[in-house]
């Protein structure tokens, strides 16, 4: 008798353990305990600060949801390579799971990244990718987001014209490629020609400015190709040195989209608008906590562009903020589709 | 002989002449270049973006003049903060347009009482009191930054780009300004003093100069002229964005001391700034002209800088 009762109370504790444990397990994946850091490295501009705000929103929400145990991000105060190393440096002391790196050099911190990765630590990396083959990218094709703006010009203008480039800021690879995307489209649809080409740094009072100063040298100009950023002070330029608003390809800036509203609204003024979401840094913790849950994810990724036309421009401009970048926030849902 | 060697010496007394020399041959190359075609139109552009660098330059120029160590490297956040500031406070409405420009500069005037305190009070080297003093502004620019980029007021967004035959009304506006500066910093007790503490501050101190009153009104006025720029920039530029300030760092001490400021302290110009300010446009406007790639173009900019300082600044200490 009272074995059976002893029995039956070990049952009873037993079955309550195993309950908890079952359901804690269906609750929560099994990266419950991992942290996730973000390393970035620059965020003094509109789409830096949309993408620390990206990441906050989604990864708050995974945190409450219990599938990760942290997720804070960290930000250099002076965007330099040898900050961004120990940084990362002191990510992997305090023990995190996983880091995910907005990088400011593709190759200079791969140094760091090995010893991140020899100590066991999953590193992906977005926008500014490491090439250190260890880690993961999920990189942008930033080639093919200069020669679509190409493509989509010849759509628009088939006997061609002369064109103005602006580029982002000297030195870094992503200009680099933009514009030799640019350059191949230009190869590609030889009615085109550029007449002139300037650095906007991604900024539109840059741009502005640069723009202001070549004008007067160039024959009339029938697009402006750009490189996110910088349409708006474009069209600003144009229309302070008295000339007609050539086509301006804008980049998903809240700026640039209201201007072309107006202009759409004014005379029917048409263009196509292109850029990556900020929100690509939520595509990175996804692709992180999904490594950590031990699924197989290919090492190079690609994110998709998020291109606004005519069509969905109102849409768009309703879900940007003020003073931000259109942007979407990726879902576990959508990781995975995007590793497929 | 001796004529030539008396207006060799003529020269070298103003030195802020080889700026505007340089800004003649580099806006006659450009027009040779185009084969005529924009020469008025470059002038249009560059004495509209020129305003800019000028305003921050008169600031940095007084700091500068306060002998060596003296920089105020908090320009850009400044200007980023109080143009926020203002746009923010005036949300577009003409009849905030006054309140707007107590509020940036109200910023500046912050900024600068903050600079100072940090290197009196703290004693901490300038350059690195304004250096993280920027950090801290830049930070509650981006904390305070949610809806940046609001559209300045109709009347702020036309003054800042009205033009008449050509020359912009801001630019007449900033000579006024300049002019101004020129006064003070030569006719009044306050610029004979900032002359006098750049030249030997101990001396300066011997004489009678209340040397950290002076001071304390020089970063107070370099911040000020900071805050101004953000103001009329934004209006300029459609907005305040948080990385408008970025390149007026470097460049308000470039047009210092291309325009024949000595680094060193004691020895200032106003007249030169905007010879240097246009200088520096057009130097850019040429090399984007030429079709010149940006790595010939930022290693033109550096030697054509460094001959223009080394040819201007090639006089003898005269103490």
């Amino acid at each position: 008798m009272e074995d059976s009762k002893e029995m039956f109370k070990k049952t009873l504790l037993g079955s309550v353990a195993l309950t908890v444990a079952l359901s804690a397990g269906i609750a929560s994946a099994d990266t419950s305990d991992k942290k996730i850091a973000l390393s970035n490295n620059y965020a003094g501009n509109s789409w830096r600060q949309a993408m620390l705000k990206s990441w906050d929103k989604v990864t708050s929400a995974a945190v409450k949801a219990g599938i990760v145990a942290d997720a804070p991000a960290f930000t250099t105060a002076e965007n330099q390579v040898t900050e961004q190393a120990s940084q990362i440096q002191n990510l992997i002391l305090e023990g995190y799971d996983a880091i995910v790196i907005n990088a400011a050099s593709p190759d200079a911190l791969n140094g760091a990244v090995k010893q991140a990765c020899d100590a066991g630590i999953v590193v992906v990396s977005f926008d500014g990718i490491v090439t250190e083959p260890c880690a993961y990218r999920i990189a942008v094709d930033f080639a093919k987001m200069g020669e679509i703006q190409v493509d989509y010009l010849a759509r628009r203008m088939p006997k061609g014209g002369n064109l103005l480039e602006i580029r982002g800021l000297a030195g870094v690879f992503v200009d680099d490629e933009i514009s030799a995307g640019i350059h191949k489209g230009v190869k590609n649809h030889s009615q085109f020609k550029i007449v002139g080409s300037v650095h906007g740094n991604w900024a539109q009072d840059v741009a502005q400015k640069a723009v202001a100063g070549i004008l007067p040298s160039l024959p009339e100009v029938a697009a402006v190709v750009t490189q996110g950023g910088d349409g708006y002070g474009a069209a600003q330029a144009f229309k302070a040195a008295g000339r007609d608003t050539p086509l301006i390809i804008m980049g998903n800036r809240e700026d640039e989209l209201k201007w072309w509203k107006q202009q759409k609204d004014a005379n029917g003024y048409e263009t196509m608008s292109v850029s990556i979401a900020p929100g690509v840094s939520t595509l990175g913790f996804w692709v992180a906590q999904m490594i950590l849950d031990g699924k197989t994810v290919p090492h190079d990724l690609t994110v998709p562009f998020l291109q606004i036309d005519q069509d969905n421009l109102e849409a768009n401009l309703s879900n940007t903020e003020a003073g931000g970048v259109a942007n979407v926030e990726y879902s576990l849902e959508d990781a995975k589709a995007a590793i497929k | 002989m001796s004529s030539m060697t008396a207006s060799l010496k003529n020269l070298r007394e103003k030195p802020w002449i080889w700026s505007y020399l340089g800004m003649l041959v580099v806006w006659l190359a450009t027009i040779s270049f185009t084969g005529g075609k924009g020469g008025g139109d470059v002038i249009t552009a560059a004495l509209s973006f020129a305003t800019f660098t000028v305003i921050v330059g008169i600031g940095q120029m007084f700091v500068i003049t306060t002998g060596p160590g003296n920089v105020d490297l908090s320009i850009p956040a400044n200007i980023a903060l109080s143009g926020a500031v203002a746009m923010k406070v005036m949300g577009g409405e003409n009849e905030m347009l006054l309140v707007g420009f107590a509020a940036s500069m109200g910023c500046g005037l912050a900024v600068g009482i903050f600079n100072y305190s940090l290197i009196r009070v703290l004693r901490i080297p300038p350059i690195i009191a304004t250096l993280s003093a920027s950090f801290l502004i830049l930070s509650t620019a981006i904390a305070y930054g949610r809806g940046l980029k609001i559209k300045p007021p109709l009347l702020l967004s036309d003054f800042t780009t009205l033009q008449i035959a050509g020359i912009p009304v801001l630019a007449l506006f900033i000579i006024v300004v300049a002019t101004v500066m020129s006064v003070v910093l030569n006719r009044t007790l306050y610029g004979r003093s900032v002359l006098a503490i750049g030249q030997n501050m101990r001396a300066a101190w011997l004489a009678g100069i209340n040397v950290e009153r002076i001071r304390f009104a020089t970063y107070v006025l370099s911040a000020l002229m900071a805050a101004l720029c953000g103001f009329l920039l934004a209006g300029f530029s459609g907005g305040a964005s948080l990385n408008m300030g970025e390149e007026y760092l470097l460049a308000s001490i470039a047009v210092v001391v291309i325009g024949g400021t000595s680094v060193a302290g004691g020895k200032a110009n106003v007249p030169g700034i905007w010879g240097a300010a246009l200088f520096m446009f057009m130097l850019v406007t040429m090399l984007n002209t030429f079709g010149a790639s940006a790595g010939i173009r930022l290693i033109m900019t550096g030697l054509i800088i460094v001959a223009v300082i080394t040819i201007a600044g090639g006089d003898k200490p005269e103490r």
